[in-house]
């Protein structure tokens, strides 16, 4: 390749944008021909480019910031495992294993096929989904109380699924026998494949188009200006070192308060983001690779410096983040990591603690901190069949320098839509008795936190089974720079008579009787600046809307009701 | 006889295209708009059309009206005070949304703040259940409990929203008409009413926004009404909705929801109505104007609908012309991003300053000056109204030139490239995402900006054929005149689609075609205009979306059901089309019942031209244009003075009163009866 051909800006923009529509076309292709809900409604799923060197050129707009982590992880295992000489032309290579695989836990398939022109690998196609399940110990291969990755689900590490374009059919049985309702599977299978092979064929006319020189100096020059802005950015945030500590509840199987650690340094352009001090790996299922880890601090620092920078490799390669191996941030076989979107919740808040006197503008009150999940299951009184409901909830964002946190949103890495009730009603014998907003949840500030949200549900007519997974409901989400706490979240069943037993923070199968509701409150969020702060006009909103209690206002502003409203 | 005119209502100018039923004679007119009262501009236009074109208010027969005016005041949050009545435990609901975030990297992006405050929504202990039955049984106290609340909270509209009351809407209506009582000041809005349709927080922020948009939407609609029954007493007006049909005034004024995004849906149905003249059935359509360019697909002469949207970030549940919208316009700016990248749009100079070229104070390179930069606009535009000042867009270009080290012209095909790739990644979102193949589409630029760009998008795409309407400018005002006046009916009934059910799903039908009945008689329609198109969502028992299935169409007669295996291979059919797989053996299920109800206009004539003077092909002018890294001589033709079966090749320049057109060396131009330029690409 000749190294002064840098393409002009014009043309890198005009290339990006195709390659751009690349990546999107393939990813509304896996979602729309998918299966599983996970992909086909909540978009859990992403796609992308990457060069010969394995790194990552574009992303679909919609991806999941954790799934950068496993495509690299893939391209970075797959590179070392087989040389180029055993790298052909209709090969595609899968995987799922965090430890042998890249990946960041199991139900997250990994697929890559190289792209070849004139005999010459120029970089790969890849796409990752989140299936309904994937073996294990528990149907979902989700559910908390796994203690080791074996219990998880079918572990796959990086393998060949077709070579030269033919599908090792031994290997594909050995997998599908592996999953539950395995013609769902083999679906979402095929539309990973499909959406690989699209990818495949765009990418190779855009190389027809603009010459294979074109197109590959185009891939360094996209990693190269993102490495700069990013770089730039970086720059930006005043040397020093920053420290910051949380803890998650517990990882429900019997550890609790488990520590998150981190040091940041940064001199000039560069940022190193140290996890050493953290907690040893737990028994449950909290545990997250070091990629993930990796993922969750690209998105936060694109988030607090850059949200229009493109996702790629620059972004990566422009901080370095280490911790010690066998911590819960970068845990080691067998950790088992399911439930590892907790953690990354929490390693967030912990990169804008962190970073709050650096970027003081930039940093937000701790939000909901979780992806609070609950599950009914049961039989359905009148047709006699089985049903699972499972739910993420939102809760509180964080206030912000210049605007409260908004109420009852998924915060972060998570922003997955509720199902309507009029849906679930009509598909679940379920009644769902309220939903909104916990009255002064949100925590005080100059900017107040965002509020939690409450959810009750009942069985009709039978009997069923109530799963609860949540976080930050034995330690309040934090404010910042003064502002105070939001509230923690809590589950509870509540009887005929209003009273209500509380329930642990993560739980499996609690019975709920036709006659008892299950309670389910998500935490609020933490503000941002004193109290005091709080301007008048702020402080009417807060009564008039009756989001917060006279109690509550006198309690943290100190100002008497006014009579007047 | 009489005329028919269409009136478009945009945020600049004012478009009128008026047509004579019976001779195909045609008069268009210009006027600026006045945001202030856009009733003003269309008393001024129809002056002008008596005056200057001799038709008089008189023989109007036909007025077609779209208006912005919702769109603006929702844009500008200039809705009346709103309160909102609900189900006892979900007063936020309407705030919690889909508990999603805009942008996933964006700590600072928020949905926006819900229209109607929290102490302004009220809850009344009531339920219904997913069986349409009442758990809990609504007081009369607690109705009047509600409006006292109503009432105090100053609103000047009420939404009514119940859970389920797509189901049984008689906790909602019992509440509406105790409001009426009450309130006789405030307008209302029943879920039940604006689109009785599951998934309820869709349901309840499209009536929340016909609620907002009722009081201002009123007042404009009763005062036009009473002007052009005096101006033009013959006239029936009808006012243009979102999914491409008329509605009588009356109606607008209860669901002004409906006109909320109106505007691009008449580009689209002008579109079809120029692809039936011409004779080609599919086409996507590019509607390229100052600061944004829609792209839609028709197919079959129809354009597509969809039936969700948001609008100004609130989301509308609504049948609405699918269409798509890029920031991609003349007023285009081309900026430098932080990554050194340039980038065109979707900032806009917009109409003021406006692009530098236009000599208003805008100094940063737009799109337009770009154009005129590579002499594919022409400094004096014609009719000469405005004049276009070359050495300020040079001025413009020159400072993004010298940081890339190219010349002002390579810069400027540059900014015209970015813009095209943009306009391109829109096109493939409404094409290849939904799976259509551009290739098998023709190609139609329309409004100011759409004909200068159209060769570059089409090369992008490999499209082979683009089809210039002879009047790109005002397509939206002749979509207008040959709408139909049209009605949504629809119900939501879930139940097993099988042969078991057949009387149930039929007596669905047929409560749907009793209120298309009801419709007919009262606008009313002749009975040899009357139409019906019923279709049926219809999904896999478990899913959670639905698919849209066309059943049947008549001449006004209730719709039939065919034989229930038939409607299932449909059904696979279309999952297989946009899904790439179906399972024939699980059982589906109905979701929402549509009866689409249409009193057909007059299928006009292909606009009149004078043929028998045989006039020969002239170039007006000659000038430099650039094209492919060299400024090349060319001809520049007036497009008034094409006349059918006239054909030429690029490169070449058409000009008009509205709109230019640049013709790309080697493609081929031909002049079709119906006067559209029928552009082949070189291959």
């Amino acid at each position: 390749m000749t190294k002064n051909l840098a393409p002009d800006p014009i043309t890198t923009e005009i290339i990006f944008n195709a390659l751009q529509s690349v990546t999107d076309e393939s990813f509304v292709a896996l979602m729309k021909s998918a299966y599983s809900t996970n992909i086909k409604e909540r978009h859990d799923h992403s796609t992308a480019i990457v060069d010969r060197g394995g790194r990552l050129v574009v992303q679909a707009a919609n991806s999941i910031p954790v799934h950068i982590a496993s495509m690299l992880g893939l391209m970075r295992t797959l590179l070392a495992k087989y040389p180029l000489s055993d790298i052909h032309e209709g090969d595609v290579f899968c995987a799922n294993d965090p430890y042998h695989g890249g990946g960041t836990h199991l139900p997250d398939v990994n697929i890559a096929r190289p792209v070849f022109v004139d005999g010459v690998l120029i970089g790969f196609v890849c796409n990752i989904a989140h299936h309904a399940d994937i073996g294990g110990m528990s149907p979902g291969s989700m559910a908390g109380g796994m203690t080791e990755i074996y219990q998880e689900g079918l572990r796959i590490p990086v393998v060949k699924l077709f070579r030269h374009g033919q599908i090792d059919q031994d290997l594909f049985d050995l997998i599908l026998l592996n999953v539950r309702v395995v013609e769902e599977r083999r679906g979402d299978y095929n539309a990973q494949f499909a959406a690989l092979r699209l990818a495949h064929r765009r990418l190779l006319e855009i190389v027809a188009k603009n010459g294979v020189d074109m197109v590959t100096a185009v891939f360094a020059s996209i990693i190269d200006r993102t490495f700069a802005r990013m770089k730039t950015a970086i720059a930006g945030i005043p040397d020093g070192t920053y420290r910051f500590e949380d803890v998650l509840d517990n990882d429900g199987a019997g550890t609790d308060d488990v520590k998150i650690a981190l040091t940041v340094t940064v001199r000039g352009d560069g940022a190193v983001f140290d996890f050493t001090g953290t907690d040893r790996q737990v028994p449950g299922n909290v545990n997250i690779p070091l990629n993930g880890t990796i993922a969750a601090v690209c998105y936060v620092v694109k988030a607090m410096l850059d949200p229009e920078l493109p996702n790629n490799q620059g972004v990566i390669d422009s901080v370095t983040v280490t911790a010690p191996p066998g911590t819960v941030v970068s845990c080691v076989a067998p950790a088992s990591v399911a439930s590892r979107a907790h953690t990354s919740q929490r390693i967030i808040d912990v990169v804008i603690g962190a970073l709050a006197e650096a970027l003081p503008d930039k940093a937000v009150g701790a939000a909901n901190g979780a992806n609070s999940m609950a599950i009914f299951s049961g039989i359905h009184p009148t047709t006699g069949r089985p049903y699972v409901y499972l739910e993420t909830l939102g809760g509180g964002f964080g206030g912000r320098n210049d605007r409260d946190g908004k109420d009852g949103v998924q915060v972060h890495i998570t922003n997955t839509s509720n199902l309507p009730i009029e849906a679930i009603e009509m598909e679940y014998p379920l009644l769902v008795e309220a939903y909104g907003l916990i009255e002064d949840t949100g925590g005080a500030g100059t900017w107040r936190g965002g509020m939690g949200l409450r959810r009750v549900v009942r069985p009709m007519g039978h009997d069923c089974l109530f799963t609860g997974v949540g976080e930050r409901f034995r330690h309040q989400p934090w404010g910042i720079f003064g502002g105070e706490p939001g509230r923690s979240g809590r589950f509870a069943i509540q009887e005929a008579d209003g009273t209500e037993r509380p329930m642990p923070t993560k739980f499996g199968d609690a019975v709920l009787r036709h006659d008892q509701s299950a309670v389910i409150e998500t935490p609020g969020a933490g503000g941002y600046g004193p109290p005091s702060g709080r301007s008048v006009e702020k402080r009417d909103e807060d009564r008039r809307s009756g989001k917060f209690s006279d109690a509550y206002m006198t309690k943290h502003y100190g100002v008497a009701p006014s009579g007047g409203g | 006889m009489g005329w028919l005119i269409g009136v478009d209502v945009g945020g600049t100018f004012t478009d009128f295209y008026a047509i004579d039923r019976a001779t195909g004679a045609i008069a268009i007119h210009k006027t600026p708009s006045t945001p202030a009262n856009p009733a003003d501009a269309i008393l001024a236009g129809l002056d002008v059309l008596s005056t200057t074109h001799g038709i008089p208010a008189g023989a109007i027969e036909r007025l077609a009206h779209g208006t912005t005016v919702a769109t603006n005041t929702l844009l500008q949050r200039k809705g009346a005070p709103v309160a909102l009545i609900t189900t006892e435990g979900f007063r936020d609901l309407l705030e919690i949304g889909r508990q999603i975030r805009p942008k996933m990297f964006d700590l600072k992006a928020d949905a926006p703040p819900p229209l109607v405050p929290r102490e302004h929504r009220f809850e009344v202990r009531e339920r219904m259940t997913a069986r349409g039955t009442a758990l809990v049984e609504l007081e009369d106290a607690a109705i009047d409990a509600a409006i006292d609340q109503v009432a105090a909270s100053g609103a000047e509209a009420c939404a009514v929203c119940l859970l389920f009351a797509f189901l049984n809407p008689v906790h909602e209506r019992r509440i509406g008409a105790r409001l009426a009582e009450r309130l006789p000041g405030v307008s209302v809005s029943l879920s039940s009413a604006v689109q009785p349709e599951f998934r309820e927080y869709e349901r309840f922020s499209t009536t929340a926004l016909n609620a907002y948009l009722q009081p201002v939407i009123g007042r404009y609609m009763l005062r036009l009404g009473q002007e052009l029954t005096k101006r033009a007493p013959n006239a029936r007006l009808g006012i243009n909705q979102s999914s491409g049909g008329l509605m009588s005034v009356e109606r607008a004024a209860d669901f002004p929801v409906r006109t909320a995004l109106s505007g691009p849906a008449a580009g689209a149905i002008g579109a079809a109505h120029v692809a039936t003249l011409s004779g080609h059935p599919d086409v996507i359509t590019l509607d390229m104007g100052g600061t944004s360019a829609d792209v839609a697909l028709i197919r079959g002469f129809e354009a597509e609908i969809g039936f969700g949207r948001e609008v100004a970030g609130f989301p509308v549940r609504l049948p609405i012309v699918d269409v798509h919208t890029v920031g991609a316009g003349g007023g285009s700016i081309a900026w430098f991003e932080r990554d050194g990248l340039l980038k065109v749009g979707p900032i806009s100079a917009g109409a003021e300053p406006g692009p530098a070229c236009y000599g208003r104070g805008g100094i940063e390179a737009t799109v337009s000056d770009a154009n005129l930069i590579l002499g594919r606009l022409s400094s004096t535009l014609i009719g000469g109204a405005i004049t276009l000042d070359p050495a300020a867009a040079r001025a413009a270009v020159q400072p993004i030139a010298a940081r890339l080290g190219f010349s002002i012209e390579a810069t400027a095909e540059g900014i015209l490239g970015i813009v095209t790739a943009n306009m391109v990644r829109a096109i493939r979102t409404v094409s290849i995402e939904r799976g259509h193949d551009p290739r098998d589409f023709v190609l139609m630029p329309f409004g100011g900006a759409g004909a200068l760009h159209a060769g570059e998008v089409a090369r992008a795409l490999d499209m082979t054929t683009i089809i210039v309407p002879p009047a790109p400018g005002i397509l939206c005002a002749q979509g207008l005149v040959v709408s139909d006046l049209k009605e949504d009916f629809v119900t939501t009934t879930r139940m097993a689609f099988e042969p078991g059910n057949r009387q149930a799903i039929e007596s669905v039908i047929a409560s749907l075609n009793r209120e298309a009945q009801a419709w007919f008689t009262v606008e009313p329609v002749p009975a040899e205009r009357r139409r019906l198109r019923l279709a049926i969502d219809l999904r896999y028992i478990g899913q959670n979306f639905e698919l849209t299935v066309p059943i049947a169409q008549t001449g006004g007669a209730s719709p039939a059901l065919p034989d229930v295996e038939t409607v299932r291979r449909q059904f696979f059919e279309i999952h297989e089309k946009t899904y790439g797989h179906f399972t024939p053996d699980d059982p589906i299920e109905t979701m929402n019942f549509r009866l689409t109800a249409l009193g057909e206009t007059d299928r006009l004539p292909p606009p009149s031209t004078d043929t028998t003077a045989r006039r020969t092909l002239t170039a007006m002018s000659r000038r430099d244009v650039w094209f492919d890294d060299a400024y090349r001589t060319t001809p520049v033709y007036d497009r008034s003075m094409l006349i059918p079966g006239q054909a030429f090749d690029g490169p070449a320049i058409v000009e008009q009163l509205d709109a230019t057109t640049v013709i790309h060396p080697g493609d081929s131009v031909g002049v079709d009866t119906a006067l559209n330029l029928v552009v082949e690409i070189a291959r």
